[in-house]
């Protein structure tokens, strides 16, 4: 094996890309992008930092409502406030304010401190999720579904984060997971069930790559 | 609108009460108003002694463990020898896990969370006492913490950091005879597998009997991986020097550093390229690079936070009144330690623990705030060093004139410390209460030593000001009975050591088991004792069999405050 062979196969097994059916290549979906959280774990600060990494800029929002993402860009120019954050880093000239998404990301991992802090309840934040990815489907905006929390966001089913995997895995057009989030092979069924590509990366550093090929 | 009125009427009144008092049962200055939800936000303090600042000789630590849902349970770990080739598995730990006791306890459970990483055991790992955190090795290394936070790039929660503090902090004590040697341990293990997940930036005051070190750590974001070739964590260490003291409360402590003085300073190799590359520092602007500036930057005063942020001003002004400290100066502006105005002991080190700023305008019983019989709970105001919220304190002491177990101690108070009592574990204690190790927030178990101080606790919530007096009482017997018992225990288990290190180690053993034994027994006592005496809002005598009328209840401060309260808020009625 040459040295070239196995830096590919080391970035590989960096970036994972493992359970994408032979000759799938990863979803495309482009820009713009709004970026959330399924359960308003830290894990969307990780996911912002991967799309700083990639060098794509986008929106973020911590609970926005299906009529927020309705607004596009901008989020109908919407500011933080308490319990309620709003990023705006889209390129307003490439995409003027208004401009409906193409992509949402979420990045699912629950946190009652977090839901507490956006005064949410679990039946609050799963209803709004639900809601939320309803619109995404009638908009036909591609979902995202990232899980990069590993075990630690993960549960018994019922629990608080299952429920968060639930909301939005089985409807994604593209489920991202990382090893030790999916060791149980929960996601590879939900993915099996729904006919949703998906990959598993090593670490989040996998998803910077990805989400390049996906937005870009 | 009639709520506004309503409140506006209340305002009011409590304003119209203490003019009307004009002797409230504090000077009725300006007090500042806190946001609860930022109070609430912060966690423990750490109080750090150098061994020439303290009256007997000694280092010392502090953690007030603060969190209100956190376990607290205790272990002892043995020692071990290990056989060349074994490992070391690595768990999970959050600080703020805990488990129904019907499940099993924590330190046993928390090992289904492994962390997916097995490192090279040692030949021989040390004894030692953990709570949250290991705090006392038989060898004298003691630990104390504070969260500090760090910029959110640096929070890594993924599972490339296979460490958390407190994982760590187990691993120092099994591994390191000294303060120096526990930074070295904690900092590489960090740097090679990753620090973070369930944790960010943190504190630890970690000490040996010659030296007291501040020690913090970062993660360094979440696309850190190990194979990228860079550390997986960055950290700072600063030596407190002997004759000071320092303190940590929940910021970052450390400036601008000079590792050219090896013997105040180490550091992990990115400690500054990472800022750099992160863009938290910036070479050319010409100023040196100060690592609190840089990593976990918290404007403010304790003034400018109305109260959130009055620890740091009031430990100083505690040590060194004769400076003259000023609440409204930066805290970042503080220095990192003092000389204090004399030395302190381990009973003042104690009552530090229990400060609620008694006296100053952060007094949580100023005007009427802690109703009538002067509860310093009642009012959500500035955050002090004593919160109710706290599962345990620790205080180390280690004693260099001392053989390694017989110097070493972590008093352990259970429970908030105005109502609990500072409980003394020699280092070379070979086991702790079994008492110590059961018990949650949500299930009460007479089996549970944290149970019976807080058992006390809120029996002296209902006429604080009265009871809190029986709670002193009963500290001073077993509290200071202990402090000065010590002495004589440390005489005989020393002498004891020259002869027989085994039989000394079990004599303090004896001694540790049977003091926390008795304490506890005398917490359970006293918790029904306040029950009968309080009961009904009385002073029930059960000696003399009367009931009568609890001294302190409704001052006349107090009832002109709800006669001024009533006028404001029923305005019609006049």
């Amino acid at each position: 094996m040459n040295k070239r062979i196995l830096l590919v196969l080391a970035a590989g097994a960096v970036l994972g890309l493992s359970l994408l059916p032979a000759g799938q290549a990863v979803p495309k979906a482009g820009l713009p992008v709004l970026t959330t959280s399924a359960g308003q774990s830290t894990d969307v600060t990780t996911l912002n930092i991967v799309l700083d990494e990639a060098v794509i800029a986008y929106d973020y929002c911590d609970v926005p409502t299906p009529e927020m993402v309705a607004d596009g860009v901008g989020l109908g120019g919407r500011e933080s406030g308490p319990g309620f954050h709003v990023e705006i880093t889209t390129d307003l000239d490439k995409y003027p304010a208004g401009t409906p998404y193409k992509a949402v990301i979420f990045a699912i991992g629950a946190s009652l401190k977090g839901m507490g802090a956006s005064g949410l309840t679990l039946d609050a934040e799963e209803a709004r999720l639900k809601k939320l990815i309803a619109l995404c489907k009638q908009k036909k905006i591609f979902v995202m579904a990232v899980h990069i929390g590993g075990e630690s966001k993960r549960g018994p089913a019922g629990s608080d984060n299952e429920r968060m995997i639930d909301a939005v895995a089985p409807l994604a057009d593209y489920i991202v997971v990382t090893k030790d989030s999916n060791k149980d092979g929960r996601f590879t069924k939900l993915a099996a069930a729904g006919k949703i590509p998906i990959t598993e990366i090593e670490y989040a550093l996998g998803l910077v790559d990805i989400v390049k090929q996906v937005l870009q | 609108m009639k709520n506004a009125f309503r409140f506006s009427a209340v305002l009011g009144a409590i304003v119209l009460a203490l003019v009307l008092a004009g002797h409230g049962p504090a000077s009725a200055g300006q007090a500042p108003q806190a946001d609860a939800d930022l109070v609430t936000g912060d966690a423990c303090t750490s109080i750090l002694v150098g061994r020439d600042a303290s009256t007997d000789g000694s280092t010392m630590t502090t953690h007030t463990c603060d969190c209100g849902t956190c376990d607290w349970t205790w272990r002892h770990v043995p020692a071990a020898d290990h056989k060349p080739g074994s490992t070391r598995k690595i768990y999970h730990v959050s600080q703020y896990k805990t488990w129904p006791p019907a499940e099993g306890l924590k330190w046993d459970i928390y090992k289904k969370d492994f962390a997916g990483l097995e490192i090279p055991e040692v030949a021989h790992t040390y004894a030692y006492h953990h709570g949250m955190f290991g705090y006392m090795n038989e060898k004298q290394v003691a630990i104390g913490e504070s969260t500090i936070g760090c910029q959110r790039k640096l929070q890594n929660p993924t599972p490339s950091a296979r460490l958390d503090l407190t994982m760590l902090t187990l691993l120092a004590m099994e591994r390191a005879a000294t303060a120096r040697e526990a930074i070295q341990v904690i900092g590489s293990l960090a740097e090679k597998y990753g620090y973070g997940f369930h944790d960010d930036g943190e504190m630890l005051a970690i000490a040996d009997p010659k030296e007291v070190w501040m020690f913090e750590i970062m993660p360094v974001g979440p696309l850190w991986t190990p194979d990228g070739g860079k550390p997986g964590a960055v950290w700072c260490a600063q030596r407190v020097p002997d004759d000071e003291v320092s303190v940590c409360p929940n910021e970052s402590r450390i400036g601008e550093i000079d590792l050219e003085k090896k013997d105040f300073f180490m550091a992990s190799p990115n400690v500054v390229s990472l800022a750099v590359d992160m863009g938290f520092y910036d070479p050319k602007s010409g100023k040196p690079f100060n690592w609190k500036k840089a990593y976990s930057p918290a404007e403010g005063s304790a003034v400018s936070t109305q109260g959130r942020r009055s620890r740091m001003w009031r430990f100083y002004d505690l040590v060194a009144p004769s400076k003259e400290f000023k609440p409204e100066t930066p805290n970042m502006d503080f220095p990192f330690s003092v000389k204090p105005d004399r030395k302190i002991s381990v009973q003042d080190v104690m009552a530090m623990t229990r400060d609620k700023s008694q006296g100053t305008i952060f007094d949580p019983v100023l005007g009427i705030r802690g109703g009538p019989f002067q509860n310093p709970h009642y009012y959500k105001g500035t955050r002090l060093i004593s919160v109710p919220n706290v599962e345990y304190t620790t205080l180390t002491q280690c004693r260099s004139w001392l053989p390694d177990p017989v110097g070493g101690i972590v008093w352990i108070a259970l429970g908030v410390q105005d109502t609990s009592c500072y409980i003394p574990f020699y280092a070379g204690a070979t086991e702790m209460p079994k008492s110590f190790a059961l018990g949650d927030h949500f299930v009460f178990s007479r089996d549970s030593a944290r149970w019976a101080f807080d058992y006390v606790d809120f029996h002296v919530q209902v006429a604080y000001n009265a009871a809190i007096e029986d709670v002193k009482a009963a500290q001073k017997e077993w509290e200071d009975g202990a402090v000065t018992r010590i002495v004589e225990i440390d005489r005989l288990a020393g002498d004891l050591y020259k002869r027989s290190p085994k039989e000394a180690v079990k004599y303090v053993t004896g001694y540790s088991l049977n003091n926390a034994q008795n304490v506890v027994a005398a917490w359970w006592k006293l918790g029904d004792d306040l029950l009968v005496k309080y009961n009904h809002l009385s002073l029930y005598n059960a000696q003399k069999r009367q009931r009568g009328r609890i001294p302190s209840a409704d001052p006349a401060w107090w009832i002109k405050a709800v006669r001024a309260f009533d006028i404001l808020t029923e305005p019609d009625k006049k």
